[in-house]
């Protein structure tokens, strides 16, 4: 995978309530382009955090149907991704990597 | 806590601090707590947001202030056991500030200066010795009515002295020039408040004529493209009016607070207030000198947030001066301007406050009423300036200090020899005025 792809498949840390927990048990959650692999993922997360993957679970989220005065319409979901690292690996600063 | 103290210069100190690393640690873990109950964050409801994020978000910010507070406190703490005498804010500066390790600052103040005092005891000072004439009164009187004076119509030509309503348009060459014509304007012949030649040249004219003026531009003329040129003025006169010098009567004495309308009293009066002048000019003085000689007999290294403060102070009474208003931005004027003279206030007072510990002076409220009372006179209710003044701490100290400032004077005059000089009243006046600009001067 080229060096480009690894800057367009991470989209950027999803910080929740569910992934501050999932943080504890070593798995990180980020958003991810719609058309990101498992394989892609996980390379990436390797290159950028310089990290061992152990593996990656990928969701689509629905964007929430919104409807008002002009009818009905929907916001944009997004690809999301559980990492989980290697035992022993954590990522210290998980804030941003866009 | 640790702290040593190095001195850098007479006035500067160094203190460095070193605070231990749980204090400061236990406060930012404290404030870190308190924010994740009250924080509001996308993801996460209220109240549920997990340490580890609340670190990661604020961590940083929190410890900043945290560090802050904590510097503050243990710099006061510092300077008040090795008794330092802080003179204005110090800046303070973290050398280390990391978690788990001690927190480190320098703090750099100023001191107020010891100051070994030189008194000067065998200065000669001269007193002005001056007494009012009859023909002091009798000018005084004369200048007063010219300051009331009123001003005629006359039909006839203008002389010196007269007051002409002109327009005028000026010409370079054949060009009207800018800043150059005026209409109705009030112009005293021989007042010099033009350019010279102007006025003479007006001298017997009429009302209702038209007359060419030339005359040249001094060179040093402020505008400079005008300087050293000839130029033309068409004037049209409009009126011309001669002084009246108001009659010595009662409608005239009242207007000076004398009702009775007697001759006698009336010159009692501006006697009083010549008199006022008179004292408070040789007062002024004869202060003026005991300072001087304070100054150049003692040295002092003044600590320059005290200028600055001085300077502050100084700029905001040149604003009100200047009727610039109470929300003008002060800032916009230059330090420079008022550097040499908050200089020279800070020291005087920096050295009258070393006499006034010198002698172990102190005021009592009685003094200060007594002074406050004497200073309330003009105005128009002095009972309730008094009781304000006496109300409010602050500014019951600011007039404590006044007269503090006074016994010190006072005292250091019963040191000195004093030279009674005779002179005359202008001449007393005028030295002492000679002197308020000779120091307008060195201060500029």
């Amino acid at each position: 995978m080229n060096q480009e792809r690894v800057f367009q498949v991470l989209l950027g840390p999803h910080m929740t309530e569910k992934a501050a927990y999932a943080a504890e048990r070593n798995q990180y959650v980020f958003k991810v382009a719609s058309d990101a692999t498992k394989p892609e993922i996980k390379k990436a997360v390797e290159a950028l955090f310089e990290k061992k993957v152990d593996s990656v679970q990928v969701l689509n989220m629905k964007g929430k149907v919104k409807r008002n005065a002009r009818g009905e319409g929907h916001r944009s979901g997004y690809r999301k991704a559980y990492v989980t690292l290697a035992a022993g690996e954590t990522l210290e600063d998980f804030t941003g990597a866009e | 806590m640790q702290v040593s103290v190095e001195t850098t210069s007479p006035i500067e100190r160094r203190v460095t601090v070193q605070v231990p690393a749980q204090e400061v640690d236990n406060n930012v873990d404290e404030r870190l707590k308190d924010t994740a109950r009250r924080v509001r964050l996308d993801g996460f409801r209220s109240g549920r947001v997990p340490m580890s994020v609340v670190r990661q978000r604020f961590g940083r910010d929190v410890r900043n202030e945290v560090v802050d507070e904590v510097m503050r406190q243990h710099y006061v703490r510092a300077i008040t056991e090795n008794e330092l005498n802080p003179a204005g804010h110090p800046s303070l500066e973290a050398t280390v500030n990391e978690e788990g390790k001690d927190l480190e600052f320098v703090a750099t103040l100023e001191v107020y200066p010891s100051i070994e005092l030189t008194l000067p005891e065998d200065e000669q000072i001269e007193r002005p010795q001056a007494e009012i004439t009859d023909a002091d009164i009798d000018e005084m009187i004369d200048t007063l009515r010219k300051q009331n004076a009123q001003w005629n119509d006359v039909e006839r030509a203008a002389a010196d002295g007269d007051q002409v309503t002109i327009d005028f348009e000026g010409f370079l060459g054949d060009e009207a020039f800018e800043g150059g014509s005026a209409e109705g304007h009030q112009l005293v012949l021989g007042s010099n408040s033009f350019i010279p030649g102007f006025e003479e040249q007006l001298v017997g004219v009429q009302a209702g004529e038209e007359r060419e003026v030339t005359v040249t531009f001094p060179e040093d003329y402020q505008a400079e493209h005008l300087a050293g040129q000839e130029a033309r003025f068409k004037t049209t006169t409009h009126k011309v009016q001669a002084q009246e010098l108001p009659e010595i009567d009662s409608e005239f004495m009242s207007r000076f607070g004398v009702e009775d309308g007697d001759n006698d009293s009336f010159r009692a009066e501006v006697r009083n207030n010549m008199q006022r002048e008179l004292d408070n000019a040789i007062d002024n003085r004869v202060r003026q000198q005991l300072i001087d000689a304070l100054k150049s007999r003692n040295e002092v290294s003044v600590p320059s947030s005290l200028i600055s403060q001085e300077v502050e102070g100084l700029k905001r009474q040149a604003a009100r001066q200047f009727g610039l208003g109470e929300d003008f931005d002060v800032s916009q004027l230059p330090d420079e301007l008022f550097a040499e003279q908050a200089r020279g206030r800070v020291e005087v007072g920096l050295l009258l406050a070393e006499v006034v510990s010198h002698f172990e002076l102190d005021a009592d409220d009685d003094e200060i009423r007594a002074f406050i009372e004497e200073q309330a006179g003009q105005f128009e209710q002095p009972e309730q300036v008094v009781e304000q003044y006496m109300g409010n701490e602050q500014m019951k100290n600011q007039v404590k200090s006044a007269v503090l400032e006074r016994k010190a004077i006072d005292r250091l005059l019963d040191k000195a020899s004093v030279v009674e000089t005779p002179m005359s009243y202008q001449e007393a006046l005028q030295a002492a005025q000679q002197q308020d600009a000779d120091e307008a001067e060195e201060t500029e």
